[in-house]
Formats: structure tokens, sequence, C-alpha cells
């Protein structure tokens, strides 16, 4: 099979490209430096050709850990025999800076004897606003073919997926002495060719320095970021709140017509108690999982984040982080795995360092369904302001508010005291054209999110539910929990969870959520199941509501999910990351130390307050 | 003067860098525009000294003060706002 490589400067569209080009589905967003692996995939014109994407870089001579990652494998794979072509891309509305890497490229091909074709991207936008720029005179110049392409709108794709198969003529080197010391040289030589031949006028420049004074404006700019933050954590109940309705009247219908086809037994009671009751109970969250993923990617393709990391820096520089630390903290609301990827952005090492200990304390979403459930149960579900704030996603804002705070400050306090990599590199961040956010993508991402959600947690979630089933439910056929094997192995664990005010299936849940999360959801909704007999098809919030749980320990477990690192995936990613796992193995311990304290501290203040 | 004492709406030629910038950061900024002899505008200065946004040609970045003001720059250009 031929490979064709694709390369760019950062936020060039070229992972958008990639995916119109593979089908395939990678994350896409409008900030520098979103792709931090090599993704690849066959070419939908000729399945034979495969595209593989590379992490956009500034340089071939590289400052960063992430752009070495880059550039090493780009070297790595214009060695490789199977490399057929190499494609550069391109962003037309900012010529002159892709240009600069572009030239490079062109010299490395030439050194290496690999065909190149430049993909002159965003021509869409030129179209827009009737500007344009010639092509055939830039070709001429740089040697290698250009292809105008619109990664959004899709034109010129079928052309450069042609080229890329056929295309066999090598480049010359454009400058003797483009990858030497001198980058001057190199930026003179852009420069020209974006004059010469690049669009002209200060159009979209402009129109995007309009928006900038208003989203980093002193005042307006605070408060649009403080407004959008709001609305983000807002919509994850209002946008997902019919659709986990709907998810949950169909598990109900479900079981109302599946239960009374099964002989009355072991079949019907694992049924009722272990899929409706364990693994109902998580799948209801999903649809927020969506929301979530939804609102951050409309967020990183329009250009948003960038600015939400400027106006950011000066904040963050206070607890020891940089704007930049911005992007991980926020993707690790989504998932801190993703954020752990994205922390390779910050390209100060301290800072990296640093951001790696706030990410395990962002409220990701797989804190999500514990959260959803523990503020349903003790929070009404009521508005305020004509139903403009309501009270659960008020709540939510705070739960989420405090687990970034505690982030934070744990920076702070490891940045006060520890100094270690103290060298550093300063910010400099470019800023993004705003763009609306292309929907399909977007969509995409967002299902293919929770899919991957249900499939990776779905299987531990049904192996801990069965084990816990069987437990539960033997020696006496579910006719006392207490009595059961689980029953007696929970009244073991019972006095290192009694003093923040819950009993022991409350402490079996949180011992099985350090597997992740979310299993803490299934496996009380099976141990309810167990216990509620013949009544269990009511939400498991009404379960906990009917237990007597004392407000002061469900607030205690707000606190103890919002710090404890429950996520062996977490764990092992940050070994990979980092090389070793110290790291991991720190962050564990102490988070897991930090957590129990603060629950406890929680159930004392609370129940006292509450009386 | 460096290019963080640059005023909102005003531009300047890069001189040079201070001599405590590291080469490697030395090099990208050149690759990215700030290289003696280019002319830098600053088109956003927000207050409470958070970063500044400046354009190179038709790229726009932010740098803060750890790095705006290790570039020294030429006489500003034009009054400001």
């Amino acid at each position: 099979m031929s490979k064709t490589i694709l390369i760019g400067s950062p936020n060039s569209g070229k992972s958008l490209l990639f995916n119109r080009l593979t089908g395939l589905n990678q994350k896409v967003a409008n900030f520098p430096g979103i792709t931090v692996n090599i993704n690849a995939g066959k070419s939908l014109a000729h399945p034979s050709n495969e595209f593989l994407d590379f992490p956009g870089a500034y340089s071939l001579q590289t400052i960063s850990g992430e752009e070495k990652v880059a550039v090493d494998a780009f070297y790595t794979a214009l060695n490789d025999p199977e490399t057929s072509t190499v494609v550069c891309v391109v962003d037309v509305t900012r010529l002159e800076k892709g240009l600069i890497f572009a030239l490079q490229v062109i010299n490395a091909c030439a050194e290496h004897k690999k065909p190149l074709i430049i993909a002159a991207n965003m021509i869409d936008v030129l179209e827009q606003h009737s500007m344009n720029m010639d092509i055939a005179k830039l070709e001429k110049a740089l040697g290698v073919p250009v292809i105008a392409v619109s990664a959004k709108s899709g034109s010129g794709l079928e052309q450069l997926q042609d080229r890329a198969i056929n295309h066999q003529q090598l480049p010359s080197a454009y400058s003797s002495d483009i990858i030497a010391s001198d980058e001057s040289l190199i930026h003179r030589q852009a420069q020209q060719l974006a004059t010469d031949f690049g669009p002209k006028g200060d159009l979209l420049i402009n129109a995007q320095t309009k928006l900038d004074e208003f989203f980093l404006h002193s005042w307006f700019g605070g408060l649009s970021f403080l407004v959008i933050m709001y609305l983000l954590f807002q919509s994850i109940f209002t946008w997902a709140a019919p659709v986990m309705d709907g998810v949950e009247g169909t598990l109900q219908l479900m079981a109302e017509f599946i239960l009374p086809l099964l002989p009355a037994g072991v079949v019907s009671d694992f049924t009722a108690d272990a899929l409706f009751g364990g693994i109902g109970a998580f799948l209801v969250f999903v649809p927020q999982i969506f929301v979530l993923t939804l609102v951050v990617g409309m967020l990183e393709d329009s250009g948003y984040l960038a600015r939400a990391a400027v106006i950011c820096h000066k904040p963050l520089r206070l607890f020891g982080l940089t704007g930049k630390s911005f992007i991980p903290m926020l993707s690790s609301v989504a998932c801190a795995i993703p954020g752990i990827y994205a922390a390779r952005t910050v390209d100060s090492p301290r800072k990296r360092w640093l951001t790696y200990l706030a990410i395990p304390l962002m409220p990701c979403s797989a804190r999500l369904p514990v959260y959803s459930l523990l503020i349903a149960a003790f929070i009404p579900a009521s508005n305020m302001f004509g139903g403009l704030i309501g009270w659960q996603g008020l709540a939510m804002f705070g739960i989420y508010v405090f687990g970034i705070v505690c982030g934070l400050l744990v920076t702070a306090l490891v940045s006060k005291t520890n100094k270690a990599m103290q060298s550093d590199l300063p910010f400099v961040l470019e800023m993004p054209p705003y763009r609306l956010p292309s929907w399909r993508p977007l969509l995409r991402n967002a299902w293919s999110r929770s899919k991957h959600f249900v499939t990776k947690a779905g299987k531990v979630i049904f192996l801990v539910t069965v084990v816990i089933w069987l437990l539960g439910y033997f020696p006496n056929q579910g006719a006392d929990l207490g009595e059961s094997w689980l029953g007696t192995m929970g009244q073991w664990i019972e006095p290192a969870f009694a003093p923040f005010g819950l009993d022991w299936k409350y402490g079996v849940a949180i011992l099985t959520s350090f597997l992740a999360r979310e299993v803490f959801v299934g496996t009380l909704g099976t141990l309810f199941g167990i216990e509620g007999g013949e009544e269990n098809i009511i939400s498991l919030a009404e379960h906990i509501q009917n237990s007597g749980l004392p407000v002061g320990a469900g607030f205690a477990l707000l606190v103890f999910f919002s710090i404890a690192l429950q996520c062996v995936s977490t764990l092992a990613v940050l070994r990979k990351e980092t090389g070793s796992w110290r790291l991991p193995t720190q962050l564990f311990v102490s988070y897991s130390i930090l957590a129990y304290a603060a629950a406890w501290l929680t159930f004392v203040i609370v129940q006292a307050v509450a009386g | 003067m460096t290019l963080w004492d640059l005023k909102q709406g005003t531009s300047a030629t890069v001189q040079s860098f201070v001599s405590s910038l590291e080469s490697s950061y030395r090099t990208r900024l050149s690759e990215l525009g700030f290289h003696p002899g280019e002319s830098i505008s600053c088109v956003l200065s927000p207050s409470l000294g958070a970063p500044k946004l400046y354009r190179v040609n038709n790229s726009v970045y932010s740098l803060d003060d750890s790095v705006a003001s290790l570039i020294e720059v030429g006489t500003q250009v034009g009054t400001g706002k």
C-alpha cells in the first residue's frame, strides 16, 4: 500500500482535510497544535493509498516536545520506501506563514527524493470575500504542483486525491540554505512569494481584529468568557434532558415488555437488577457526554479557545501555569486522556508538568454520571428567574468550579514549593481566524466519543455488574442483601466510609469505581435493584432518596469524586507521557488521601449546617 | 524601547533581541516573523497586563510581557488609541 504524508503548519486545516479525504473521524479543532498523534486512513477515492496525518509544526527546527515528535516522525516517513507522496497543507488566508514551512518541506522532499504537492487550503474563504490569488504563478515559482482546495466545502479534493497517487516528479530545492541558521532568508522568500501571488488586502485580518477587540476586551472579554463557560455547563442539563428522559423511558418500556416474558427466578432477577438496574442506569447519562463533547468541539472549531487561552494566561500564571494550559484543562473536562495528550502543546516542560497535576482534578465526563445522579437525588429540579437558571444546573456548575479550583490550588502550592525544571519558555500563541463550526465533523466526533465511552466503559461496567450481582444475589437468592456474600464483605469495609455517613453499599460502589468512576452508578444500580425486589424499576436517584442517605453524605460523595483519581486509563497514559510510574503513583496516592480527608470535612460541615 | 512598550494601533520595526533570550526561541520568533527589519503592529493591548496581540503580515500572535519585553524595536509609528 502506498502512503501519502499530510503535513502543514498548525491550524492550516489539515485535520479536517484528512477527515474529508479518508472519511475518518479525527478530532478537528481551530487551535494551534490539536493533532498530537499520527493518524492513518485509507483514501476514499483510491483505497490502495493511505493518508498519514502528522501533527502541525511551525518549522522543521523544533523547540517543543510535540514538534519533535512530529518532525522526527516526518523524517522517518520520508525514508520509508512505501511513502509515495507528501502533501503540504497551506492556509491561503495566511499564506506567508504557511509558505515559510512549505519552503522547508520542499527542501526536505528534494533531499529525500519524495514527490510533493502543495494543498492551498481555505480557498472558499477567499471566494466568500471576493478575493483571489495566482495559483498558477505560485506553482511555477515553487516548482511543485499547487492545488486549490477547501477542506470545508470539499472543492478540489478529487483533484488532490488523483494527484496524490499519480504525481511522481521530484521537487528541486528552493534555496540551498533554507534549513540553515539564517531564518530571515526563508522569511523574506516566503514574504516575497506571498506578496507576488497571494491574496491582497486586509479584509480578513480586520474582521478578526474587530472580533478580538470584543472577545479580548478587558471587561466584555472576561464577561463573555464567564457566560460562555456557564452556558457550556448549563447546556449539559438543558439540552441533554429530553434525550435522557427518552433513554430512561425506552429502558423502562423495554423492562416492562421483557421482564414478564421471563420465568421468575435467577434469569428474571439478573435481567432486572444487573441489566436494567446496573447498565441501564449508566446508559441514561450518555446524552450528556454527547452534548458536552459537541459544545467543547464547537468552541474549539470557532477559534474561541485560543482567545480563552489569552484571557486565562494572566490568572493561570498566578497558579504557576500558562494560558496554553487552558486547552488541555478544558479538553480534560470531556476526558483526561485527550487532555494529557494536548498538554504536549504546552512547550515549557515545567508548566506541562504542572498541567499534568491539574488535569486529573478537572471534572471529566466519567464524573458526570456520578454528579448527575447525586445532584438529581439531593438538589430540587426547580428554576429561578422565570426558568432562566435551574438549581441543578447551578449545582453542576458549582461542582465543576470546585474541581477546577482544587486543580489550581494544587498547582499553585507545588509551583511555590517545588523548583524543578525552572528554565522556562515564554508565551507566544497564534490567533487562528474565527470560523463558523463545521457541523458534520463535530456531530460525528460527539457521536464517536459517546460510542467509545459506552463500549470502553460498558465492558468494565458489565463485568463489574455481573460480579457484584452474583455476590449480592447469592447465597439467599436476593432475599436479603445484607446477608449476601457481598453484604458480609461490605460490613468489613463499612468502618472506612462510616465517618462520612455512608453505609456498606456506597463503600462497595466507591471501591469498584477505582477501576473507572462511572462504575459507581452501575454498581449502585445493581445493589438497589437486588434490594428493591419487584419495585426496582424506579430511577436510581429515587432509590438514593428513599435510602435515607444524609445530605452531608451526598455532598461528601460529590467532593470525594471530584478529587480522587479513580481512572486506570489516566494513570496509564500519564505513565506513557512522562516515561515512568513516579508521577501517576504520586498523584494516585496523594489525591486519594486528599479526597478522603476533604469528604470527611464536607460531611462534618454540611451536617452541622443542616442540623 | 521593547515590543511590550508598543501602544495599541501603533507599529515599529524589530531591531534586535535581548541577549538573555534563548537561541532556539530567537529562531522560532524569527520564523514567525519577529525578525530584525520586520514591521510589527500592536493590534490589541488589553489592560491588567494581559498578553497583547501583535500582527506580522497576515498573522496575529499573542505575546506576554516575558517575551515581548525581550524584543527591541525602533521608533513607534502612529499615535495609537
